[in-house]
C-alpha cells in the first residue's frame, strides 16, 4: 500500500488529490450537458475569457489573488452573453464562443496596457495556468465550496437539464423552464471554470469538461449512465493521473490528460467493436 | 374570402349545433416587423376530427403551430383548447400532444424509446422509470403498434420507427389535441406509408382532435376528415372531397395568375389514385 500511502502522507499531494477529484467530477458532470449541446469549445473559451477579468482586476489596482473576484463576475457576464447569442438562434455555439472569447481576451490585453507604467509586474500566466500541485488551503476551500453549491444546483435540475439538452422545444412544451436553465448552465460553467482554472490550469479544465463526457457518451446508452460514467472517469482520471505522475516523476496535469485520453481511446474502441 | 378572388363555392365546415368544439383559433394575427404572417386566422375543431393543414412554404403554417403551442404570442386573437367557456386560454402541457418533424431532433442523444415517452409523461427526463410510467409508456406504444420498440436505443431507429415513437410520446398524456408538424418529411417511402397507416387508424378509432401539417397530398387523402388551406389567411376550409383535386385552388392561391407556383391539391388526386 506504500504506493498509495506515500504520496497521500504529503500535504501538497492531499490537497491536489482532493482538488483534482472535485474539479474532475464537477467538470465532467457539467461536460455531459456542454458536450451534448455541441458546446465543447466553451471550456476553452471561458477559461481564456477569465484572462479579461483578471486583467480588469489588475487595472483596478487589485492584487492577483483579489483579481479573481473580478474575473468571476466578468466571466459569468461573458457566459450569459454567449447564452443570449445562442438563444437568439442565429449563431452556432462555436461561433458565439469564438467571438466572446476573442473580444474578452482582447479586452484583457487592453486593460493590462492601461495600467500605469509604475504598476508592479504581474505574471498573469501564473494565475491562468495554475498548477494542481501548488494548491493552497484557501484555493481548496474555494473549490470545495463551489463543488457543494454546483452539486446541489445540478442535482436539483439534472432531469430538466437533460430534457432541455435533448430538445429545447419539446422540453419547453412539457413545462421545462428552458431559458432559465440555459443561462444557469452557462453561468455555472463560468464559475466552475474560473475557480478551477486558478487551481488546476486552463488545459486541465478544458480536458475535464470534454474528455470524460465524450468517452462516456460513446459507451453509455442513457444520459443518466453517461453522467455517472463521466463523473467516475473525471474523478478516477484525476486520482490515478496524480498517482502515476508522482511515481513516474512527470508533470501531473499532462499525466491526467493523457490518462483521460487513454480512457477515451478505450471507449472509442469499445464503441467501434459494439457497432461492428 | 376577399373580393376579387375566385369563389370555391359552398364548403362544409363543422356544425357547432351538433359537434362539440374542443379547440378554437379566433382572429389570430401575427406580424414579424412589416411582414403579416397570419391575418385574422379563425377556425375550430370538433371532438375527434382530424384536420389537415395545407398551404405553400412560407404561408404561416409553422407560425400558426407555434402560436397554438404557446411558443409565440399572437399580436391579436386567441387560441383556446378545451370546451367553450373555459376560463383559461393557456393549454397545459398535457393537453396538447406534439409530433415534431423527423429532421428536427437530436439523434445521437443516449436514450431509449421509453425514456423519450416517459419524459413527456413526467415533464422531466427520467433517471429511473416508475411502474406507473412504465405502464403508461407501454400503453402509448401499443396505440401506435410499436410495442416491439420498447428498450431500443433511439439512435438505432429508422425514420418511420422514430416518428412512431414520437407519436406514442405525444399520446402518452392522453391529450385533447394532437399536433403533427410534417411528421413524415425526410422519412423514407416505406416508413412514411407505415406512419400514415398508424395515423389513419388513430384518426378513425380514437376520439382525438388532431392537426396534421403536410405537403403530401396522399396523407391528406388518407387521414383528413377536414382540410384547411392557409396562405397567411384561411383560403379554404372544407371536406377533403370538396377540395382534393380542385384545379381552381391555384387561382385562389394566386388570383389572376393561375400559375403553377403552388398547386398541391390537384397533385393529391394523382397521388391518391
Amino acid at each position: 500500500m506504500s504506493w498509495l500511502l506515500d504520496p497521500l502522507s504529503q500535504g501538497f499531494m492531499q490537497r491536489a488529490f482532493i482538488a483534482g477529484m472535485l474539479v474532475g467530477g464537477l467538470c465532467a458532470c457539467i461536460g455531459v450537458f456542454v458536450v451534448k449541446r455541441g458546446l465543447s469549445f466553451i471550456g476553452d473559451g471561458l477559461a481564456h475569457a477569465t484572462f479579461g477579468g483578471i486583467a480588469l482586476g489588475l487595472w483596478l489596482e487589485l492584487g492577483v489573488q483579489q483579481a479573481v473576484w473580478v474575473a468571476l463576475p466578468f466571466t459569468v457576464v461573458v457566459s450569459l452573453g454567449i447564452a443570449y447569442v445562442l438563444r437568439s438562434g442565429r449563431l452556432g455555439g462555436d461561433v458565439a464562443t469564438g467571438v466572446f472569447f476573442a473580444v474578452s481576451f482582447a479586452l484583457g490585453v487592453l486593460f493590462l496596457g492601461l495600467r500605469p507604467p509604475e504598476a508592479p509586474m504581474v505574471n498573469v500566466e501564473s494565475v491562468l495556468f495554475g498548477s494542481i500541485l501548488a494548491i493552497g488551503h484557501a484555493d481548496l476551500y474555494m473549490v470545495a465550496g463551489v463543488t457543494v453549491v454546483a452539486t446541489l444546483l445540478l442535482g436539483a435540475t439534472w432531469s430538466r437539464l437533460a430534457y432541455a439538452t435533448f430538445d429545447p422545444a419539446l422540453a419547453r412544451l412539457s413545462g421545462v423552464p428552458v431559458a432559465a436553465l440555459d443561462y444557469m448552465l452557462l453561468a455555472l460553467t463560468a464559475v466552475v471554470i474560473v475557480v478551477s482554472v486558478k487551481t488546476v490550469g486552463v488545459v486541465l479544465v478544458s480536458s475535464f469538461i470534454v474528455i470524460p463526457a465524450a468517452a462516456a457518451g460513446l459507451v453509455a446508452r442513457s444520459i443518466g449512465r453517461m453522467s455517472l460514467l463521466a463523473v467516475t472517469l473525471g474523478v478516477f482520471g484525476a486520482a490515478s493521473g496524480l498517482l502515476a505522475s508522482y511515481h513516474l516523476n512527470v508533470a501531473s496535469g499532462a499525466t491526467i490528460i493523457l490518462l483521460l485520453g487513454f480512457f477515451f481511446a478505450l471507449a472509442l474502441g469499445f464503441h467501434t467493436l459494439r457497432r461492428s | 374570402m376577399s373580393a376579387g378572388r375566385p369563389s370555391l363555392g359552398s364548403l362544409t365546415q363543422p356544425d357547432r349545433e351538433t359537434q362539440p368544439c374542443v379547440f378554437e383559433v379566433s382572429g389570430v394575427t401575427k406580424r414579424y416587423g412589416e411582414h403579416l404572417v397570419l391575418d385574422d386566422v379563425s377556425f375550430w375543431i370538433p371532438k375527434g376530427e382530424f384536420l389537415c393543414l395545407c398551404g405553400p412554404n412560407g404561408a404561416g403554417k409553422s407560425t400558426l403551430l407555434k402560436v397554438i403551442l404557446g411558443l409565440e404570442k399572437p399580436d391579436s386573437g386567441t387560441v383556446r383548447i378545451g370546451p367553450p367557456g373555459r376560463t383559461t386560454e393557456r393549454a397545459t402541457s398535457h393537453e396538447v400532444g406534439y409530433v415534431p418533424q423527423h429532421k428536427a431532433f437530436h439523434r445521437d442523444f443516449p436514450a431509449r424509446v421509453e425514456d423519450l415517452i416517459v419524459a413527456n409523461f413526467r415533464g422531466r427526463w427520467p433517471y429511473r422509470i416508475r411502474e406507473q410510467e412504465r405502464a403508461a409508456a407501454d400503453a402509448a406504444l401499443a396505440r401506435v403498434g410499436g410495442q416491439h420498440l420498447w428498450g431500443k436505443e433511439i439512435s438505432k431507429l429508422s425514420g418511420g420507427q422514430m416518428q412512431r415513437v414520437f407519436l406514442a410520446r405525444a399520446l402518452v398524456t392522453n391529450p385533447t389535441l394532437l399536433i403533427l408538424d410534417e411528421p413524415t418529411a425526410g422519412v423514407d417511402i416505406r416508413g412514411r406509408a407505415e406512419f400514415v397507416e398508424v395515423l389513419f387508424e388513430i384518426s378513425r378509432s380514437e376520439e382525438l382532435a388532431a392537426i396534421l401539417v403536410t405537403h403530401h397530398m396522399g396523407e391528406v387523402a388518407r387521414t383528413a376528415e377536414r382540410v384547411l388551406y392557409l396562405e397567411h389567411r384561411v383560403l379554404a376550409w372544407g371536406l377533403p372531397d370538396e377540395l382534393l383535386g380542385r384545379d381552381d385552388l391555384a387561382a385562389i392561391s394566386d388570383p389572376g395568375a393561375r400559375s403553377t407556383r403552388w398547386d398541391p391539391l390537384p397533385v393529391c388526386a394523382e397521388e391518391h389514385t
